[in-house]
C-alpha cells in the first residue's frame, strides 16, 4: 500500500525534473538517427527504411538515455547525502520499487510520445504500404521494449554496486556487446534486435514474434537480475552480503527473482524459432541413409491446415508402401524441428521416435513398421515451424498469416528419406485449407483448384504433384499472364504491390529476360511444359527455382529501386537469376554439388545473369556489380587466413571451425566459377562463341544413365583444360 | 612522495570499482577475442599485429572510461572537499598532484596489461602462438596515446568542471560516427582493418603511415603536455569545494 501511495509522488518528482524531460525529448527525437546514421535494416523496402530503422535507432538511443537517467536517479539520494534520512523515512526496498515503477512509467510516456510524433512522418515517408499494425508493433517491440530492459539493467547494476562509476562501466560493456560482438546473435542482442528487413506487401508477424520473444526473454532475465539486486540493497549499514542475508528472510523475494531467472532461462534455451541443425553445412547424413530393403513408395495423400492466427501448421499425411522383403522395417522422415508427430498403421498407434539429430532444418524421426506386404502409414503432425539456425540473422521466415504463407518441403509434410520410389515415382495429392482471400500456388508445374468452400469462409484447395518434397505458396496474390519465349508465364505478385509492378514495367522485364535466354540458349525443356510460374515471395535474402517455377524476391521491384535511375529498365536481379535457373540447374541438369569443386548450377546461372544485366544496364554496371565483386570475393576467399593456413583452422574448437568454414562456403560456386566461365569466354573467342557453346550444351543429347552436365563436358565443349581456367 | 603514491594507488586500485572494472573488461575482451578477433582482420591471422590492434581498438572505449573514472577519485566534489585537509599537509601541491597522476597512470596501465594478458592467454590456448614481441608496437600505438590523452585531458576537464569528465567518457563512442580522415583511423578503430589492405602484401608487417604516426604522436604529446601542465591542486585556480565549505561555515 505504501508503495502505491509513494508512486504518484515519485512520478511527479521525476516528471518535474528537467533532466527527465531532456531524456524524453531526446528519446522522442532519436528515431531520426535511423533515417541518417544508424541503418541496421539494409533491405530496400519502404518499411525497412522508414519504419524498422527509425524504431531500432529509437530503441538503442532511448535505451541508453534511460539507463543513464536510471543511474542518475538511483544515485540522487546518495549523491546529495540524504540517503540516511530517506532510508529512515521509507524502506529502501519500497523506494527502489517506486523508483523503478516511476522510471518505467516515464519510459512508457516517452514511447507513446515518440509514436505520436512519428506517426504522421512515417505515414508520409512510407506511403501506400503503411499499415497501423506494422507501425504499432514495430515501435512497441523495436523501440518501446528496449527502454524497460535498459532501466532494469542499469537499476540492477546500481543496486549491486551502489556506485555510479561501476554501474556506468557495466552498462557500457553490456550495451557495447549488444551493438558489436552480439549483434548477429538474435537472442543476445538485447538492445538492437536482428532486423534486416520488413515486408511491404505481406505481413511481418514472424519477425515480430521473434523480436518479442527475445525482448520478453531479456525482460525476464533482467527482471530476475533486478530482483536479486533488490535483495542486495544496502540496509542497516551492512554491506552487500549482509543486506542480502537480511533480505532473503522474506522467502517470497528470492523466490520471485529465482522463478523469473529460471523461466527466462528456460525461454532462452527452449526458443521455438530456430532449430539445432548440424552446424557442419557439408553434412549429408539424412540424404545418405540406407534405403529400406524391398520397400517402395506407392502414393501419399496430405491434408494441411495452416493456423494463420498462430503462425502454426497442423497436418495429416497418409503414406502407402509396398514391402516385398517380408521383414519389419524402419521408415525415416525429415520433419520440421518445430513439429510433433504421431503415427498409426491401420488405426493402431505405432511408436514414432525423434532421434534428436537435426540437419538442414529437418529433425530425423524413425518409425518401426510391420512386415506386411502393403502398409498404410498415417502421420498426424503439426506445431510452430522452426527455421534453420543459419538463418537467424535474416529473421522473418517462415511467415504464416492470413495474407501470406510459404510451406517448404518438410514444413508442408514429413519428408520421406529412405524409401525408393515405385513405378510412378512419388504420386502425391495435397489438400490445403486456407482463408477465403488466399490463393494457393504450388511451386512447380502443379495447378491447385478449389474443391470445397466452408461455412467459416475458408476454402480447401487440392493439387497433385510427383516429387519427394514440395513447396506451397499462398497469399493475397494477383496473377498476370505474360507470353514470352514461346510459353505462358504465370506471374503472381502481392495485391499491395500492383502499383509498383505496373510502374516498374515488371511484365516487360520478365519478358526481356525470358526472350534473352530463349534466343541465346534455346526454348525451355526438361518437362516444364508450356507454362512457367514466377511467384513473388516475401522479402528474402535470395531465391530458388524448381521445374516450372521461379521465385521473384519482393526486393526486386521496390519503390526505392524505381527511383534508382542508374539501374536501367529492370530494377531487380534476384528474379533474373532465378529465371535463368530454368535454363541452368533444373531437371537433374547438375549432379549434387561437390564441396571441393566450384562447378555447380550456380556458375552458369550467375554468368548468364551477368550477361543479361550487361545487356540491360550496360557494361559499366555489369563490371562494377558482377565481375569486380566476383574478383573481390574470390580474392578475399583465397587470401583468407584460414584458407591459406588450414592447419590453424584445425586447431580451433569444432564450433568455431564449422562457423568459419560455413561463412566461407558459397564463394567458389557463386564467384569463382563465374569468373572461370568469363575467362573461358575470352579464351574461346568472345561472347558470341561462348553463347554458341552454351546453346549446344543446353541442347545436347542427354545420357539417361547420367544426365548431368559436368565440368568436364563444359571444358570439352570449350576445348580447354582445367588448368587453363586457373584464375592464378 | 613514494608513500603518497602507494597510498593513492591503494585508494584507486584496492576497491570494488577496480575489481568490477577488471571483471567487466575481461568478460568484454573475451567476447571480442572469441567472436571477432578469432576470424582475423584484413586477411591476416588472428594473432597478427593488425588483428591484435583491432582487438585493442575495440577495448579502448572501456579503457578510456575506466581511466577517466580513476580521475573522478581526484576531481569529484567529495575529493575537492577532502582537499581542504590535503592542502594543509606539508607537501608541495605539485608533487602531490604528480603522485596522483602517477597512480591514475598505474591504474590505466594495469587495465591495459590485463587486456594484453588476456589476449596472450587466448592466442596460446587457441593457436599455441607465443610470438608476443611482434605485438609490442601495435599495443604501444593503439593504447598509450589515447590513454595518456584521456588522463591529461580528463584531469584538465575535471578541474574545470567535474561533470565534464563524464561527458568526455562518451568521446570514443562518438568518434566512429564521425567522418574522420584516414590519418585518424586509429581513433575510430578503422586503421587496423583498412590500412593493411592498402599495403598490397600478404600478412604485412606492422607499420604506421606518416599521418597516423603524427596523429598518435600529437595525441601522446598533448596527453603528456596536459599532464605536465596539470592544475596542481584545489588551492589554485578556480574556487573549490573546500572554499565553499569554509565560506558557508
Amino acid at each position: 500500500m505504501k508503495t502505491l501511495r509513494l508512486f504518484p509522488l515519485e512520478l511527479g518528482r521525476l516528471l518535474r525534473s528537467r533532466l527527465t524531460w531532456l531524456v524524453v525529448l531526446l528519446t522522442v527525437l532519436s528515431p531520426a538517427a535511423g533515417l541518417i546514421l544508424y541503418k541496421p535494416a539494409y533491405a530496400d523496402t519502404m518499411l525497412s527504411m522508414y519504419l524498422a530503422n527509425p524504431a531500432l535507432a529509437g530503441g538503442v538511443a532511448g535505451g541508453i538515455l534511460f539507463a543513464l537517467l536510471t543511474i542518475f536517479e538511483l544515485d540522487r539520494a546518495r549523491r546529495s547525502r540524504t540517503d540516511m534520512l530517506t532510508d529512515a523515512a521509507v524502506s529502501p526496498h519500497a523506494m527502489a520499487l517506486v523508483r523503478l515503477l516511476a522510471l518505467l512509467t516515464a519510459a512508457v510516456l516517452a514511447t507513446g510520445l515518440a509514436m505520436l510524433v512519428w506517426l504522421p512522418i512515417s505515414m508520409g515517408l512510407i506511403g501506400a504500404v503503411f499499415t497501423g499494425v506494422d507501425y504499432v508493433l514495430a515501435y512497441l517491440l523495436f523501440m518501446g521494449l528496449a527502454l524497460p530492459l535498459a532501466i532494469l539493467a542499469a537499476g540492477a547494476a546500481y543496486q549491486f554496486t551502489q556506485r555510479t562509476d561501476l554501474s556506468a562501466v557495466l552498462l557500457a560493456a553490456f550495451a557495447g556487446l549488444s551493438l558489436t560482438v552480439w549483434a548477429d546473435d538474435w537472442q543476445l542482442c538485447w538492445l538492437n534486435p536482428c532486423v534486416w528487413a520488413m515486408s511491404d506487401d505481406f505481413t511481418n508477424f514472424r519477425l515480430f514474434r521473434t523480436v518479442a520473444w527475445m525482448r520478453l526473454t531479456w525482460l525476464g532475465i533482467l527482471a530476475g537480475v533486478w530482483g536479486v539486486s533488490y535483495l542486495c540493497i544496502r540496509r542497516y549499514g551492512k554491506g552487500l552480503l549482509g543486506s542480502l542475508g537480511r533480505s532473503v528472510r522474506r522467502v517470497w523475494r528470492p523466490a520471485i527473482a529465482l522463478a523469473l531467472l529460471v523461466c527466462s532461462g528456460t525461454a532462452y534455451a527452449a526458443q521455438p524459432f530456430y532449430d539445432n541443425s548440424n552446424p557442419d553445412l557439408t553434412a549429408m547424413t539424412l540424404y545418405e541413409l540406407d534405403y529400406a530393403e524391398g520397400v517402395t513408395f506407392l502414393d501419399r495423400t496430405v491434408q494441411v491446415f495452416p493456423d494463420t492466427e498462430a503462425g502454426a501448421v497442423e497436418g495429416r499425411a497418409v503414406y502407402r508402401f509396398q514391402n516385398t522383403s517380408g521383414k519389419e522395417w524402419t521408415a525415416c522422415f525429415g520433419v520440421d524441428p518445430g513439429y510433433d508427430l504421431t503415427a498409426s498403421v491401420g488405426g493402431e498407434a505405432v511408436p514414432a521416435v525423434r532421434t534428436g539429430y537435426e540437419e538442414s532444418n529437418m529433425a530425423l524421426w524413425e518409425i518401426a513398421l510391420p512386415a506386411d506386404g502393403e502398409v498404410e502409414l498415417t502421420l498426424e503432425y503439426g506445431g510452430f515451424p522452426k527455421d534453420w539456425n543459419l538463418s537467424s540473422t535474416v529473421q522473418g521466415d517462415p511467415e504464416i498469416s492470413g495474407i501470406y504463407l510459404c510451406l517448404e518441403n518438410q514444413r508442408l509434410f514429413p519428408y520421406l528419406l529412405n524409401v525408393l520410389p515405385g513405378d510412378e515415382d512419388y504420386p502425391t495429392t495435397v489438400e490445403v485449407t486456407l482463408p477465403g482471400a488466399m490463393l494457393a500456388i504450388p511451386f512447380g508445374t502443379s495447378e491447385a483448384e478449389v474443391v470445397a468452400e466452408h461455412r467459416d469462409g475458408t476454402r480447401t484447395w487440392r493439387y497433385a504433384s510427383n516429387s519427394t518434397g514440395g513447396i506451397l505458396y499462398a497469399g493475397d496474390y494477383v496473377r498476370q499472364d505474360i507470353q514470352a519465349g514461346g510459353m505462358t508465364i504465370e506471374f503472381y505478385y502481392g495485391r499491395k504491390h500492383q502499383a509498383v509492378m505496373e510502374a516498374a514495367g515488371a511484365a516487360d522485364a520478365v519478358r526481356a529476360v525470358v526472350d534473352y535466354c530463349t534466343e541465346h540458349y534455346g526454348a525451355l525443356s526438361f518437362g516444364t511444359g508450356d507454362t512457367l510460374k514466377l511467384i513473388q515471395s516475401r522479402v528474402a535474402g535470395g531465391g530458388y527455382a524448381v521445374d516450372g517455377a521461379s521465385l521473384l524476391n519482393e526486393e526486386d521491384f521496390t519503390t526505392a529501386n524505381l527511383d534508382d535511375t542508374g539501374k536501367g529498365a529492370i530494377p531487380g536481379e534476384v528474379f533474373i537469376h532465378e529465371l535463368v535457373h530454368q535454363w541452368w540447374g533444373l531437371g537433374n541438369m547438375f549432379d549434387t554439388a561437390d564441396e571441393t569443386s566450384p562447378w555447380s548450377s550456380e556458375g552458369l546461372t550467375v554468368y548468364t545473369t551477368y550477361r543479361i544485366v550487361k545487356e540491360l544496364y550496360g557494361e559499366d554496371y555489369a563490371q562494377k556489380y558482377y565481375v569486380d565483386q566476383w574478383r573481390q570475393e574470390v580474392d578475399d576467399y583465397f587470401l583468407n587466413f584460414y584458407v591459406r593456413r588450414p592447419e590453424y583452422l584445425e586447431k580451433l574448437p569444432e564450433a568455431e571451425r564449422l562457423n568459419i568454414a560455413g561463412s566461407l562456403s558459397g564463394v567458389r560456386h557463386y564467384s569463382e566459377m563465374p569468373l572461370k566461365i568469363l575467362k573461358a569466354e575470352q579464351l574461346v573467342g568472345g561472347e558470341a562463341a561462348m553463347d554458341q557453346i552454351l546453346h549446344d550444351l543446353f541442347n545436347r543429347e542427354v545420357d539417361p544413365a547420367y544426365p548431368y552436365l559436368t565440368y568436364q563436358d563444359f571444358l570439352d565443349a570449350c576445348h580447354l583444360t582445367e588448368e587453363e581456367l586457373d584464375l592464378g | 612522495m613514494g608513500k603518497i603514491f602507494r597510498y593513492e594507488c591503494r585508494r584507486l586500485l584496492w576497491n570494488k570499482f577496480f575489481a568490477g572494472l577488471l571483471l567487466v573488461l575481461l568478460f568484454y575482451g573475451w567476447q571480442v577475442l572469441t567472436g571477432v578477433t578469432i576470424l582475423g582482420v584484413s586477411h591476416t591471422a588472428p594473432f597478427s599485429p593488425w588483428s591484435f590492434g583491432d582487438y585493442l581498438s575495440r577495448m579502448v572505449p572501456l579503457l578510456w572510461i575506466g581511466s577517466l573514472f580513476f580521475l573522478t577519485f581526484f576531481t569529484s566534489g567529495k575529493a575537492r572537499r577532502a582537499a581542504v585537509l590535503t592542502d594543509a599537509a606539508p607537501m608541495e601541491p605539485r608533487r602531490y598532484a604528480l603522485a596522483r597522476c602517477a597512480a591514475a597512470l598505474a591504474g590505466a596501465a594495469l587495465l591495459a596489461l590485463a587486456c594484453l594478458a588476456e589476449a596472450a592467454v587466448f592466442y596460446g590456448w587457441y593457436f599455441d602462438w607465443y610470438g608476443w614481441e611482434e605485438l609490442a608496437l601495435p599495443a604501444l600505438a593503439a593504447l598509450v596515446p589515447p590513454l595518456l590523452f584521456a588522463l591529461g585531458s580528463g584531469w584538465l576537464l575535471g578541474w574545470l568542471r567535474p561533470w565534464l569528465v563524464y561527458v568526455w567518457m562518451l568521446v570514443p563512442f562518438a568518434l566512429p560516427a564521425l567522418p574522420l580522415p584516414e590519418a585518424l583511423g586509429l581513433w575510430d578503430g578503422s586503421f587496423f582493418t583498412a590500412y593493411p589492405l592498402t599495403l598490397g602484401a600478404l600478412d604485412p608487417a606492422f607499420s604506421l603511415p606518416g599521418g597516423a604516426a603524427a596523429a598518435q604522436g600529437a595525441l601522446l604529446l598533448a596527453g603528456a603536455g596536459l599532464l605536465a601542465l596539470r592544475p596542481v591542486g584545489s588551492g589554485t585556480g578556480r574556487r573549490t569545494g573546500g572554499e565553499e565549505i569554509a565560506r558557508e561555515k
